[in-house]
């Protein structure tokens, strides 16, 4: 449906084409509207296309682009057969060109001729402006007058586009005389009022905020003109403190302006240095149009802040002074305390006393006046401690060390204190020290932590009775200091300047009625953070083969700047590190599984909850060998070595026959044997030895003695078997080994019977030789045969010769001849043998006493030798 | 029978009347009361606005004066002395309210022509920078501001009965330095004594015709 609005427009569209011909003549499309619209964002935009002068193309042939768009056709409206509209929603902030064209491909005139089917509006978007809000004027002094320079301030509200800018206009009519206008794109604007400010004219002000889209008033503000005035601060500003009112100084200043510009309001405020709190004086208690107000109820003694500001319109700026009320009185009591340390050795404590000039000092502290009451009916005279009179330079109230004294475990104190300033003294108070151990019970569950830049305490209250208040204390090395809390607290923060880094104990002590009870104590830190150095690294003993015990010296408490909380221990070497964490109250660690013989490189990290610190590199070497374990080899090889020998001893000496016999095995000496001799060339004849025969036997015994003598320690056995030997001398049987018997005895012995047969057992009885009638059929003794029992010495084994029957038959013949026969040369051998036999037997101190016992009797040994034929004539060839 | 409802009925339509009558003449005081309440307040804002500025304007006057005596040169305590011909009477005529508020204004207008032949002499003698120019500038421009409080205070209560204008004010002839220096501290002097009489007048007006007009209202 084409409505009757759009049909007049579009008459009005032909009239204006017809009246600017001259522009349609060469284009065949126009729209309406024409020029640059300023549209608002969010609203919907219809522009009409209509064709003029041509048949060429019909309103079926027109289009809409917007910007490089083809827009719907669902948003074309056909009003007649030349004339076509479009509606657009305006969403996009960017401006933008709205086409109405023509199909090209309609005719050939249509291609030719783009340029005049073809119309553009440009279309520009927005916001209407806001309603200026919050418009602030002022007119400030300008020496002894108003300035009139009127200068208003607003805010903007809604948003703008900066291609629909918005522009303020500011309006204010003085009433019944003028007004001034003048405008802006920024959010303030002044007039200047003709060569006065309009006193006492009634002002009205407003804004106009405008653009494109509409334009919008802020609310009208219609005052007197007065109401905009900003004046000076008052200037001065005096405040006398006088003695006698030292709570009430007096506070003079000036008026900024005259009085017939208005009665100006006053306020005041004031507050001691440092103090971000102020205290305003109540607005009804200041009247309007004074220089002068007495302030009220301020701490004597104090430096305070004084500030005033005036009122004509708006508020002056403040100005102020500082200034210092007179002493007064003191007028609470002196906050004391007491430190106490053990005495070692002693059943005493040392008590110092000390305190904080009162909260309400009013005025210098100048002495203190103190009582010590240790009975309870003392009535000690004052004494008087002066004060150095320094001030703190935080704020914090000065400590003043009132007494030091040695105070017995079971005494109690009582002191007393009053403070004097130079105008009176403070009310007392006084402190009670009960007997060690006898102390009232202390506050539970304390638990402190640090928040918000404080150190917070908590706690539960003790059962104990009469409870009056509590004093949190808190000592780092020689520093003390403490604040009283009342008996209802259970948690609270330390008022106090803590440091950070540093470690301090805190206590709670409830008092009792003056009485000081036990108290309970955390350690805590304000702050935590790194250590500032590792602990100190070394060896606590000699590093072993496989460990190492590492002992460190414990960071110097300011130097920690946090709880401990474990240790890192890191250790390098053989190429491979290792890290092991103990935990902060430990001091020594023993590292274990080390390699032997490697150089490690050792470290500490000291670790709190806000970082470590690292110690100094300290380098140690492992052992090659475990302490002792090469005293255990050398032990144990010696051992080994000894247990060897020992067992080689005791199996040479177990085995010695054995051994004797494989290792050195007795060669028969053919001119030893004690087989009589026979020939055939000598008879057969007993003769008497020209020479003592024994040197040649006993030189067989000797060498067996000459075999023991090679093992030391067989020495000692040497007398008890000479005691043997000795004890046998009598006794050996046949082929007794016992170097001490002689071929004589031996024979004797044999003599004697059987019965000593027995003891002989050891030896090897070679061989029991009777004189036969010769070998084999012989003959040689023409006489008739005598029985001749001969037997050999010789403890060595029997030869194979020996052993056969024949052959020892032939070798004992020889052995007579041989006695009978003997070579002078070997008989002189022989006795160098025996004499080296005898030096032998010598040294081991038995043997000569046979000998000589044989040779101082060489009667007893007629019938002997006549058994043994001489050797002298050695063999004789067979 | 008829006789006596005739009766009844004429007898509620009394009381009726009367009630209605008994609410409009309630509400029309109370209207009444309204309209001269607020006219009332209007009064003295006008007087206490009026009264305010021309005692800032009298203490202006004092400053304006000793910084034209400073600006003047010697002799300057001698100029304020002499008498001179032309300038505006001072004082204020008129028995009723209505005719010394019209002499107030009217004198106010008299003496605006004066002030800047004053202004245009003292811009001849003076250097451009003088503090005295600005002053007397910011001061016309106080005294034209009194003016104008004045106008609808008037109107504010005399609404039906205009205000006269004043006649034409005679400016002296042409002087020479001496006579304009002596000539501008006379219209000075003179104006404070107007402005002293300003605010005599106004505070008496002030009483009498806010309260007066207050109490007619009240008796009405």
């Amino acid at each position: 449906m084409v409505s009757a609005g759009e049909l007049l427009l579009l008459a009005g569209l032909v009239l204006a084409a017809a009246a600017t011909g001259g522009f349609y003549q060469t284009n065949h499309l126009v729209t309406a509207p024409q020029t640059t619209q300023f549209l608002e964002i969010g609203s919907n935009f219809k522009a009409t296309c209509m064709i003029v002068n041509t048949t060429e193309v019909t309103a079926d042939d027109l289009y809409w682009k917007l910007s490089e768009t083809t827009v719907s056709k669902e948003l074309y409206t056909k009003l007649n057969e030349s004339a076509i509209s479009v509606t657009v929603p305006v969403t996009s902030v960017q401006s933008e060109w709205l086409f109405c064209r023509a199909k090209k491909g309609k005719s050939p005139y249509v291609f030719l001729n783009t340029g005049k089917f073809m119309y553009g509006v440009l279309l520009k978007k927005g916001y209407p402006p806001g309603k200026p809000e919050n418009v602030f004027c002022v007119a400030v002094q300008e020496k002894t007058t108003i300035s009139s320079t009127f200068r208003c301030d607003w805010a903007t509200v809604g948003r703008q586009t900066s291609d629909v800018p918005t522009k303020y206009t500011l309006n204010v009519v003085v009433i019944h005389i003028r007004n001034y206008s003048v405008s802006t794109e920024g959010t303030h604007a002044q007039v200047e009022f003709v060569d006065t400010y309009p006193h006492f004219m009634t002002l009205e002000i407003w804004v106009e905020a405008h653009n494109m889209l509409g334009k919008i008033e802020s609310e009208r503000i219609t005052q007197d003109a007065n109401s905009f005035v900003k004046t000076n601060p008052p200037s001065d500003i005096k405040v006398i403190s006088e003695k006698y009112f030292p709570t009430s100084p007096l506070m003079n200043w000036t008026q900024p302006i005259n009085k017939s510009y208005g009665k100006l309001k006053y306020e005041i405020r004031f507050c001691t240095s440092g103090s971000p709190n102020w205290t305003y004086v109540p607005k009804g208690d200041i009247a309007t149009d004074i220089q002068s107000f007495r302030l009220q109820s301020l701490q004597p003694y104090t430096e305070y802040i004084t500030q005033v500001r005036c009122q004509l319109g708006h508020w002056s700026d403040w100005s102020g002074t500082t200034m210092k009320t007179a002493e007064d009185r003191p007028t609470s009591k002196p906050d004391l305390w007491r430190t106490i340390a053990e005495v070692d050795g002693k059943n005493e404590r040392r008590v110092q006393f000390i305190s904080k000039d009162p909260v309400f000092a009013n005025g210098r502290i100048i002495t203190f006046d103190i009582k010590i009451q240790e009975q309870k009916n003392d009535n000690l005279q004052w004494d008087t401690i002066l004060v150095n009179g320094s001030e703190s330079s935080d704020g914090q109230r000065v400590i003043t060390v009132l007494k030091d004294m040695l105070l017995a475990d079971l005494r109690p104190v009582r002191l007393c204190v009053t403070a004097n300033n130079s105008v009176g003294t403070s009310p007392m108070a006084s402190l009670f020290i009960s007997a060690k151990g006898r102390e009232d019970p202390p506050v539970k569950g304390l638990k402190v932590w640090s928040a918000e830049g404080k150190l917070w305490l908590q706690w539960t209250p003790p059962n104990g009775p009469d409870l009056s208040e509590y004093v949190v204390e808190w000592v780092s090395g020689e520093q003390t200091d403490w604040q009283r809390e009342n008996k209802n607290t259970r948690l609270t923060a330390i008022k106090g300047n803590l440091e950070g880094f540093v470690r301090y104990t805190v206590s709670v002590y409830s008092i009792y009625s003056g009485r000081i009870g036990k108290p309970a104590s955390k350690e805590a830190y304000l702050k935590e953070g790194a250590p500032l150095e590792g602990p100190v690294v070394r060896l606590n003993d000699k590093p072993g083969r496989n460990e190492a015990e590492l002992g460190w010296v414990e960071i110097p408490l300011h130097r920690q700047r946090g709880f401990i909380v474990n240790y890192t221990i890191n250790y390098t070497g053989g190429g491979e590190t290792h890290e092991v964490t103990v935990p902060g109250n430990t001091v020594s660690y023993t590292l274990k599984s080390l390699s032997s013989n490697t150089k490690y490189d050792t470290w500490i990290n000291a670790s709190t909850v806000r970082g470590s610190a690292q110690s100094s590199t300290h380098s140690f070497t492992t052992l090659k060998y475990a302490p002792g374990e090469v005293e255990s080899i050398v032990v144990g090889v010696s051992l080994g070595f000894m247990f060897v020998v020992l067992m080689t001893m005791l199996l040479c000496l177990y085995k010695k026959d054995v051994i004797k016999e494989n290792v050195w095995p007795r060669i028969p000496n053919p001119g030893e044997s004690t087989i009589g001799n026979w020939s055939p060339d000598y008879p057969l004849k007993a003769e008497t030895p020209k020479e003592n025969c024994l040197s040649g036997i006993s030189v067989q015994d000797v060498d067996v003695c000459d075999g023991k003598s090679v093992f030391e320690e067989d020495k000692a056995c040497l007398p008890l078997k000479k005691d043997k030997y000795l004890s046998e001398e009598h006794s050996s049987g046949i082929g007794g080994s016992s170097c001490m018997s002689s071929p004589r005895q031996s024979v004797s012995d044999s003599d004697e019977g059987s019965d000593m047969a027995d003891t002989t057992a050891s030896t090897v009885q070679y061989s029991s030789v009777v004189a036969s009638n010769g070998y084999k059929g012989q003959t040689p003794n023409p006489h008739p045969q005598q029985a001749v029992f001969s037997r050999s010495e010789s403890t060595q084994p029997l030869l194979d010769s020996e052993e056969n029957p024949d052959m020892m038959i032939q070798e004992s013949s020889r052995q007579s001849q041989g006695f009978k026969q003997e070579n002078p040369a070997e008989i002189h051998l022989l006795e160098m043998d025996q004499q080296q036999e005898e030096e032998g037997v010598e040294s081991l101190g038995f043997c000569p006493l046979d000998e000589e016992s044989e040779q101082t009797k060489p009667s007893e040994g007629q019938s002997a030798a006549s058994s043994y034929m001489s050797q002298r004539e050695g063999y004789r060839p067979q | 029978m008829n006789g006596h409802v005739k009766s009844m009925h004429f007898q509620r339509f009394m009381e009726t009347a009367t009630t209605l009558l008994s609410l409009l003449l309630v509400m029309a005081f109370d209207s009444s009361r309204t309209v001269a309440a607020s006219r009332n307040q209007q009064c003295g804002d006008y007087v206490q606005k009026s009264l305010k500025l021309s005692r800032l304007l009298q203490k202006e006057s004092v400053d304006l004066i000793k910084t034209y005596k400073a600006s003047q040169g010697e002799m300057s305590e001698l100029f304020c002395k002499v008498s001179v011909n032309n300038v505006p009477d001072p004082n204020i005529s008129g028995l009723e309210p209505s005719e010394k508020i019209a002499s107030i204004y009217t004198h106010l207008q008299e003496f605006f022509p004066h002030f800047e032949w004053v202004y245009e002499q003292q811009t001849d003698l003076q250097l451009p920078t003088s503090p005295l120019l600005s002053d007397l500038r910011r001061f016309t421009a106080g005294s034209r501001n009194l003016a104008y409080l004045i106008k609808p205070f008037y109107q504010s209560l005399f609404p039906n009965v205009p205000l006269p204008e004043g006649g034409p004010t005679t400016l002296p002839p042409p002087q020479n330095i001496f006579q304009q220096k002596v000539y501008g501290c006379v219209v000075l002097k003179t104006f404070k004594e107007l402005l002293s009489n300003v605010s005599r007048e106004l505070r008496s007006l002030k009483s009498q015709v806010c309260r007066r007009r207050t109490h007619t209202n009240t008796l009405f």
